[in-house]
């Protein structure tokens, strides 16, 4: 297993910069996912720790060497691919022991590992079929296999999930959780998923536009964002922010609504947030700011109400169960407890 | 309002439909006529062959008796131009399909310098009629002393660009970068992904290209008869049209039209088999791109 390290990792196509001045370590054994929108740069970031992209600038290091400029398999490691990428002509055996036998290791050995790790991952009945004869979660085991019997330092997964069915990736995300416990090893995870970077990592690095937004636990970013991207990624329905103005005690809200805390408030404070779950729905009347239900969303387990503040936009609120004292239509007061708000400067970093 | 569309029983489709028939119906009978002329043509005598109308049978059934003719005539030498054609087919064809799959994919899979310029070259090339490329083909062979040996008729049907252009696009599809990628990850050498993982998935597509290039060198008339003297080594298209120039001068004889008819028919059975053999291969080959996987 490894510590992987990237220094001043850059990568450009041409004149445009994908990935930034990017500084990054993993430690030996844990989980890392790497999580942002498309075009975030989580991909390439993966890639050029693979050895698939080469770095424009900084170095790749894994154990203290360097091996920036070394293939993917000079590096040890093993990648899962969004798509499989299973070889369509040979069997499942013959897919997972297609990189030992270019590494040249006896026959005996290949078969051990090979019937090890299917015997781990279940695929001891489709060892002799193709990749066109197994179903999408099957395939994706093979792909796992595949990358487990290299015995690698550190496995890479690229959107593993990102093909199968809701279902299917529930049951997958608890497979590879129970891998990451089983083999102990350093795997580092590219999703858009939030909920798979929540459930997953150890450590989640959340990346937009090329930059490293934030690291931390997956607790960490969901309590305590960084700023305004990672506070309206992380979390699902996202962070409600408002943009207010501070005057004294109080906020001034974009429709001219005021809010008195009795406490100082920042004076760099732009803007405001609330997880869903934390949102304080009052009788109307009552509260800091009024609003009217506009779309309700039961789930069973949870309820959601879609509130229109007016001038302020739509806020999301969350009740756990199903709330039946709330419906269309229905006007609501929301009231704000100031030490309990995300606070953001203009800029959108976060203000402690 | 409804929204009403055509349906398979309206008017308006059904004569469309019949309209279209008529005019795939014209163009087949456009394209086949000269194949049944042969084929009517290669079973008459020849004074019927001047005497009777020219698409139907005659009479007198002299098939048996033309092939027998076609297969004697100068010690045999027919069966030898018909060798020479598969020889020179066959090795033209694979080599040709070759190396139009190994362009096709450094140019689907790989950034290289000079990459733009070499696919614009081979777009280009394309377009450039090959009879306008044989005389300077022909010197250039001279030079080497290869004139008058099969390599002068092979090495040129080698180079194949309509065929780099088809497996270009083709691997475009066929293969994914994931799958090459995988391969790195493994370990692999760039041939061995070719040949272990991507040159199995191509077969449609190879089998396209093959086909191809084998009609194409066949049916070639032009580079044999620049680059061949001696008659031996003629393919069935130089061959045939020696008779028909002998048959024209009125030295060898009036029944050599016959023979050239014949010898024409024969010429496009093999062509027609290896077609339809093929036929599941090329099919999927010239098809595959239109609907992503």
């Amino acid at each position: 297993m490894a510590v992987i390290e990237l220094r001043d990792v850059r990568k450009t196509f041409g004149a445009v910069e994908v990935i930034g001045r990017v500084n990054l370590t993993i430690d030996d054994g844990a989980f890392v996912i790497f999580v942002g929108p498309s075009g975030s740069g989580k991909s390439t970031l993966l890639r050029l720790v693979a050895g698939l992209e080469d770095a424009t600038a900084g170095q790749v290091l894994i154990d203290g060497a360097d091996v920036t400029h070394l293939g993917p398999a000079e590096r040890q490691l093993s990648m899962v691919f969004q798509s499989y990428a299973l070889y369509p002509t040979k069997t499942v055996r013959q897919n997972m022991s297609f990189g030992l036998e270019v590494a040249r290791l006896p026959k005996a050995e290949i078969k051990a590992r090979v019937d090890g790790v299917a015997d781990i991952l279940k695929l001891g009945d489709y060892l002799d079929r193709k990749p066109r004869a197994l179903s999408g979660g099957q395939r994706q085991r093979v792909a796992i296999g595949r990358a487990i019997v290299r015995e690698p330092v550190a496995f890479l997964f690229d959107e593993p999930l990102s093909n199968l069915d809701a279902a299917l990736r529930v049951e997958m995300r608890i497979e590879i959780a129970k891998l990451h416990q089983r083999l102990g090893a350093t795997m580092i995870y590219v999703t858009h998923d939030q909920v798979e970077a929540m459930t997953l990592a150890d450590q989640i690095v959340v990346l937009d536009k090329g930059a490293i937004q934030q690291i931390g636990t997956p607790m960490e970013l969901y309590q305590s964002p960084a700023n305004l991207f990672v506070a309206q990624f992380i979390g699902s329905p996202k962070m409600n922010v408002l943009a207010v103005r501070p005057d004294g005690s109080a906020l001034i809200f974009a429709d001219g609504s005021r809010a008195d805390f009795g406490l100082p408030v920042p004076s760099s404070l732009a803007h405001v947030g609330f997880r869903p779950e934390e949102a304080q729905l009052l009788p109307a009347g009552q509260g800091h700011l009024q609003g009217v239900v506009e779309v309700v969303e039961r789930l069973g387990s949870d309820t959601f109400a879609h509130i229109g503040l007016g001038g302020l936009g739509i806020i999301t609120a969350r009740m756990p169960g199903n709330v039946l004292n709330i419906s269309l239509g229905q006007p609501v007061g929301l009231g704000l407890t100031m030490n309990q708000l995300h606070q953001f400067s203009a800029d959108g970093i976060r203000l402690s | 309002m409804s929204i009403v569309g055509k349906s398979a029983t309206s008017a308006k489709f059904r004569r469309n439909r019949w309209l279209l028939t008529a005019i795939l119906s014209l163009y087949f009978i456009y394209t086949f006529m000269p194949l049944f002329y042969v084929i009517t043509a290669a079973t008459k005598s020849n004074q019927d062959l001047f005497s009777t109308f020219g698409l139907w049978l005659a009479e007198d059934f002299q098939l048996w008796e033309n092939l027998k003719t076609l297969f004697t005539i100068q010690d045999g030498i027919f069966l030898k131009w018909m060798a020479n054609t598969a020889y020179y087919s066959s090795v033209s064809a694979i080599g040709a399909a070759l190396f139009a799959t190994f362009a096709g994919y450094a140019f689907a899979k790989y950034s290289f310098f000079g990459k733009k310029l070499m696919l614009a070259l081979v777009l280009g090339a394309v377009m450039i009629p090959q009879t306008a490329l044989v005389i300077p083909m022909f010197l250039m062979l001279s030079n080497l002393g290869l004139t008058n040996t099969s390599l002068a008729v092979i090495l040129p049907s080698l180079v194949f660009p309509p065929g780099v252009f088809l497996m270009w696009a083709y691997i475009d599809d066929a293969i994914s970068n994931e799958l090459i990628e995988a391969g790195r990850v493994d370990g692999a050498g760039e041939f061995h992904i070719f040949s272990s993982i991507a040159f199995r998935m191509l077969m449609p597509g190879f089998a396209t290209v093959l086909i191809l290039a084998f009609v194409a060198s066949w049916n070639n008339y032009f580079l044999p008869l620049v680059m061949l003297i001696k008659p031996d080594m003629f393919p069935i298209t130089v061959g045939l049209a020696q008779l028909y120039s002998t048959a024209i001068s009125g030295t060898g004889g009036v029944l050599l039209f016959t023979v050239v008819m014949t010898g024409a028919l024969v010429s496009i059975v093999p062509v027609i088999a290896a077609f339809l053999l093929m036929q599941r291969f090329w099919q999927g080959g010239l098809g595959a791109g239109g609907v992503k996987a």
